[in-house]
């Protein structure tokens, strides 16, 4: 069911959504030596490192992306049922890693994030944590959606928030060898995946609201692969895809945008642009495709709201920024169209947002101007 | 719009409970494999990688199923059933041992097989995987009240037709990091429950949106006495209401905390 975004607030390496959008526009590369205590033990050398993380970092990022959005949108938690919905990947599980190592207990309380809505947003009804991987904030929405539709809330706020835990690097430290210095989606020589801090928050509301909104969610796609543990599958992704289109009642032909999910991993590029060109591309459709996380890292469960943020901004400008890190496509990725070196002028009809995670799990959303 | 979903299968798989408390039947006897003999229920193939919660995740989903023991073969990914999965602490000890193998010997001496339970989805999507379950998967870890918003997700993702069937499901295990977390609050209860809910009329209402129908409280008694199964117990309470009603002669039952509206009310008019 559609709905309207009436307030979006972000937070990664290159700043809140403003900032960020307009490095994205520069082609910038937030990249930097990680600095995690663990540096020399994990095999991993850089990351996208947000301001003000540090111990429950994520539920601090998670506070002011909430706090910027409600305001924006003038949510009033006095008058409306307002529900909060918020996606993570590895809730405050650094948390549990420094309780191991040190013997400080965190209170169970914040391995999830209701104190950290409720602080900002005394007024909100519910808080659920939905801990959906790398693909949690496009669950978190789809389920906004699904809340708005059946009447359940009169608004959600939709967030998502994620730093890096020593476990998810050792993650990728084990697997890449040497150690990535940046994320190059979608290059022919991509060398794997780094983390990125990051949070997000949208305010969502009925299609019918009044007053000003942002964009307007056409629908959210949702699968799972239930194919492996951690890789991806075309067919599960093509699945999610087909499942947006189908639930906005729109034709993949009218897509111009894609904001790919474009990881960098030598999985995922390849299987993303296999199930593009067969959802999109086999439908007659040839959009223009960018990606963000080579230049602010995978955000983990924040990354679907950071996309929803940038091709919100993309429909506000009529501006795309370009694919940081890519220089030449992957074989796979012939006969696509990517943003590469400069932004590009482009006015969406209708963009493309994806998200794939751990354990197989996917969504994808469609956004166009409200 | 309807009200109601309506339970299929349900199931409570605490290993070392006495389920006497619960009824006399058949469902009330069954005995529960604990972690380390969850292969006694579900065949061995696969499940050497699998931590406890995982493991007693896929014994209570498996016998909600109606399932025979052993290994079944997984179908093709069935995209009209759903997961809802709900936990705190599943992933807890993997992620504890993963750090401190990184502090005591290196991050090249942590193990892939771990990769999977480094991120707290890893009990659904397990599910998924195990049974072939290609719908919608949803890891809910929102504390004590993680069950009531699985089972509200759960009523969404049918009402939106994003699902024709959600197998919800609730697990904690009771590992040496699980339990220090918990400490404080009631002893934490190792196990799983879970209901499969479908939207198609069927003999047992499970009511979840307001207006509830009039019912008394699910007896407290039984759930108590099991240990504080934290992210699980409103999953386990449900599973234990649909007992009730459906096999021993109860009418309908409210879940829901003491001093508060109930979330569900099970059995009952559609």
């Amino acid at each position: 069911m559609p709905a309207l975004v009436t307030g979006s607030a972000v937070r990664t390496c290159l700043g809140d959504g403003r900032r960020t959008f307009a490095a994205l526009l520069s082609g910038a590369c937030g990249a930097v030596p990680l600095r995690h205590p663990a540096r020399a033990r994990l095999n991993v050398s850089h990351g996208y490192h947000a301001a003000g993380t540090g111990p429950f970092g994520a539920a601090r990022m998670l506070s002011a992306c909430v706090a910027e959005a409600a305001a924006a949108s003038g949510l009033d938690t006095d008058r409306r049922r307002v529900t909060a919905l918020v996606g993570t990947g590895l809730r405050e599980l650094g948390a549990v890693e420094e309780f191991a190592l040190s013997g400080v207990r965190p209170p169970r309380s914040r391995l999830h994030f209701a104190e950290a809505v409720r602080r900002v947003l005394p007024g909100v009804t519910d808080v659920i944590t939905v801990s959906n991987a790398c693909s949690a904030g496009g669950h978190v929405l789809a389920l906004a959606e699904d809340m708005l539709a059946q009447g359940d809330a009169d608004a959600v706020v939709v967030a998502a928030a994620d730093t890096m835990t020593q476990s998810m690097l050792a993650m990728i430290g084990r697997v890449s060898d040497p150690p990535t210095t940046r994320v190059r989606p979608f290059d022919r020589d991509r060398t794997g995946v780094l983390l990125g801090d990051g949070a997000a928050a949208l305010v969502v509301e009925p299609a019918d609201a009044s007053g000003p909104a942002l964009a307007r969610v056409a629908g959210t796609g949702l699968s799972c692969d239930a194919r492996h543990e951690t890789a991806p599958d075309v067919d599960g992704i093509c699945r999610a895809m087909r499942d947006a289109y189908a639930r906005a009642g729109r034709e993949p032909a009218e897509t111009d945008l894609v904001i790919a999910h474009g990881t960098g991993t030598a999985l995922n590029d390849p299987a993303e642009c296999r199930a593009l060109r067969a959802v999109v591309g086999a439908a007659g459709g040839s959009p223009l495709i960018t990606a963000v996380k080579g230049a602010v890292g995978h955000t983990s469960g924040a990354a679907a709201l950071v996309n929803a943020d940038v091709a919100i901004r993309c429909l506000a400008t009529g501006l795309v920024p370009p694919v940081a890190g890519l220089r030449t496509v992957l074989p796979e990725g012939a006969g696509l169209r990517f943003a590469v070196e400069d932004f590009v002028g482009l006015q969406p009809r209708l963009v493309q947002v994806n998200a794939f995670g751990f354990g197989g799990v996917n969504a994808v959303s469609l956004l166009e101007a409200p | 719009m309807t009200t109601a979903l309506y339970a299929t299968g349900w199931s409570l798989h605490l290993p070392g409970a006495d389920l006497s408390a619960a009824g006399t039947g058949k469902w009330a006897r069954t005995e529960a494999a604990t972690a380390d003999r969850a292969a006694t229920l579900l065949g061995r193939k696969g499940l050497l990688s699998k931590d406890p919660a995982t493991r007693l995740a896929l014994c209570a989903v498996h016998r909600a199923l109606g399932l025979a023991p052993g290994r079944h073969p997984v179908p093709e990914p069935l995209p009209g059933t759903a997961v809802v999965a709900c936990s705190n602490l599943g992933n807890v000890e993997t992620v504890a041992r993963v750090a401190r193998t990184v502090a005591e010997v290196g991050g090249r001496a942590v193990s892939v097989l771990d990769a999977p339970g480094v991120s707290s989805n890893v009990v659904s999507s397990a599910v998924a995987l195990w049974f072939g379950f290609g719908g919608p998967n949803m890891m809910i870890c929102s504390g004590a009240r993680s069950g009531r918003a699985g089972l509200r997700t759960a009523a969404l993702l049918l009402a939106a037709g994003r699902a024709d069937r959600v197998v919800l499901v609730g697990v904690e295990p009771a590992d040496e990091i699980a339990l220090a977390l918990h400490a404080g609050a009631p002893p934490l209860r190792a196990g799983a429950a879970c209901v499969v809910l479908t939207a198609h009329p069927g003999p047992l209402a499970v009511h979840s949106r307001p207006p509830l129908p009039a019912a008394v409280p699910v007896p407290s008694g039984p759930v108590d006495r099991w240990g504080d199964s934290y992210g699980a117990r409103d999953v386990v309470t449900l599973a234990l209401a649909a007992h009730l009603v459906a096999d021993e002669g109860h009418g309908p039952l409210a879940v829901g905390d003491p001093d508060d509206e109930p979330f569900a009310v099970i059995g009952g008019a559609s």
